[in-house]
């Protein structure tokens, strides 16, 4: 009897995790309003208060594209960074441990059918902030920032994969540790105004994750007059390092932490 | 008297027990650090947008101050609303012991009170660091001298009775549903714009700023800008005096509880013909 190879094996289970999610992203009514409308009345109340501050017209779409990227945030750290963590409670986690196939390919099934469900609730919430508030972008960049959009998203599964094996070790403050991951980074990132007002200093700290720079350049390419926080071109070269650092980390990092969870018995640890 | 002490134990139990689920049973000091980092960034967000629209122009502390302090006190609302209303789906779905919970002796309106109380801790402590550290980073016009404490708690006490009032009534109407997962922060996150915590609601286009204004939330944020800011307080209704802001306070809150009962024993009747309150839901 022949056995499927290896390489058959990775793609069927990346194919395998992320099916549910694409099933998911429209069988859940639920879902589909909490994280559609979640990301679009925060950006709301952030237009707002820039239109409390009469700022610029450009300032309205920093908060749009933040918007954009922050329903992809917010797929990462509750349906990546957690997820090993929820499976664990489930019991789900042990049997992806004893299953014939690596964590990389779930992880990567995972972030495919997680970048899937939030482009669809990012595009919603562009298009409904964008023609509510008659939010104008240059129409020269959009290709050039389609393409940087999709490199930061790359960079930022990458990340979440990194974070997905950093969670195993979590106990109880799971939960916290992801709520603390919200705000701080829609902070650090510059979600709401251009990432140069932080200083070169925090806005460099910010720049280890990849939307910083990404949102940086896309709105560089696509509102102009965004205030440069560094060369656009040395943005792009960033965030594809950022690709490949976050790629081997998260590969390194799973293993060890896989490893470490087995000799502790973390696997099966219920502590949802 | 007995009967009184059997409630005042489960009033206890369910604030107890409301604080170690909400902490998901983390030490508090970890807990506590968690739970500041948000609404710090939060303020630290506006206080960015806001410089850099308006720079370090003289007077901004003013604008600076009114936006921390809806920030720090909005703590308040996501706590006991989005907690509260989220802790009724969990005991039911994920805990299952909201039916042990309704047929115990203990008054459900008392449980639940508690479960809300246990949230608002954790409120307090943001809001008091968030306070501090914005006061002292960004030299803001508080004095903690010149506050004008019994306004401050007389309009938070209203305030926080309405939010837990309005809780336990989205809370329950939750339970139709057999997965309201994020729902209770649905519900925060339009309170929010609604509030006047980050912006004047004169802002707003016209049927949410008259929504607005019908919410007791906007008189509470008014109230505590005045009360902790007294002459540097941007005044959402600078017409109004601190006694008008009051009274209007008291009537939205009484307004909010009634509406709040109603939708509650509406949304209990229904949920007890249908089998709500035990229902299986997919946690």
């Amino acid at each position: 009897m022949s056995h499927p190879s290896a390489v058959r094996i990775f793609l069927k289970t990346i194919v395998a995790r992320a099916f549910p999610r694409f099933v998911g992203s429209y069988r859940n009514r639920t879902w589909i309003v909490t994280e559609t409308l979640l990301p679009l009345i925060g950006t709301i109340a952030m237009i707002y208060v820039y239109r409390a501050l009469h700022a610029p017209a450009r300032y309205l779409g920093f908060v749009v594209l933040g918007g954009v990227l922050l329903a992809f945030w917010q797929n990462v750290i509750w349906a990546m960074a957690t997820q090993f963590f929820w499976d664990r409670g489930q019991g789900n986690l042990e049997l992806f441990a004893m299953a014939p196939t690596s964590l990389a390919a779930i992880l990567l099934g995972m972030a495919l059918g997680g970048a899937y469900l939030s482009l669809t609730r990012a595009v919603t919430v562009l298009i409904v902030v964008s023609v509510l508030f008659g939010v104008a972008y240059s129409t020269s960049g959009i290709l050039p920032a389609l393409g940087v959009f999709i490199l930061t998203i790359c960079a930022l599964y990458c990340l979440g994969m990194l974070l997905a094996s950093v969670f195993l070790f979590y106990h109880r403050e799971a939960w916290h540790l992801a709520d603390a991951l919200q705000e701080p980074i829609y902070f650090l990132s510059g979600f709401y105004f251009p990432i140069r007002s932080l200083g070169a200093f925090v806005g460099g700290v910010g720049s280890l994750i990849p939307l910083t720079l990404g949102l940086d350049a896309i709105r560089q390419l696509i509102l102009p007059g965004t205030p440069q926080f560094i060369p656009l071109h040395w943005e792009i070269v960033a965030v594809v390092g950022q690709i490949v650092l976050y790629a081997v980390l998260s590969q390194v990092s799973l293993r060890y932490l896989e490893r470490l969870a087995r000799q502790d018995a973390r696997l099966i640890l219920r502590s949802t | 008297m007995i009967a009184t002490i059997a409630q005042w134990r489960g009033f206890k139990a369910a604030t107890w027990l409301g604080w170690e689920i909400s902490s998901n049973w983390t030490r508090p000091l970890m807990f506590l650090i968690y739970s500041v980092l948000r609404p710090i960034s939060a303020a630290f967000i506006l206080v960015v947008m806001y410089r850099v629209i308006s720079g370090r122009a003289p007077g901004t502390t003013d604008y600076l101050a009114f936006l921390v302090s809806g920030v720090a006190f909005w703590s308040f609302v996501q706590y006991g609303f989005a907690g509260l209303s989220n802790g009724m789906a969990e005991d039911r779905g994920e805990y299952r012991m909201l039916k042990y919970v309704y047929t115990s002796p203990v008054d459900f309106y008392l449980y639940l009170f508690g479960r809300g109380l246990a949230q608002l801790a954790s409120a307090v402590a943001s809001a008091l660091i968030v306070l501090v550290v914005a006061t002292i980073a960004l030299s803001l016009p508080i004095d903690p001298l010149r506050v004008n404490y019994p306004l401050l708690v007389v309009g938070s006490v209203l305030a926080l009775a309405a939010v837990i009032g309005m809780a336990m009534a989205y809370g329950f109407l939750q339970l139709q549903a057999v997965d309201a997962h994020g729902y209770g922060e649905l519900g925060a996150s339009v309170l929010y714009v609604i509030s006047g915590a980050i912006f004047p609601i004169t802002v707003l286009p016209g049927i949410l700023a008259t929504i607005a204004s019908l919410s007791p939330l906007v008189y509470w944020m008014e109230l505590i800008r005045r009360s902790l800011l007294g002459s540097h307080a941007i005044r959402m209704f600078p017409t109004l005096s601190d006694a008008d802001v009051l009274l209007r306070l008291v009537v939205t809150t009484v307004a909010t509880l009634l509406l709040a009962h109603l939708v509650f024993s509406w949304a209990d009747r229904r949920a007890r013909r249908r089998g709500l309150i035990d229902m299986e839901s997919n946690w």
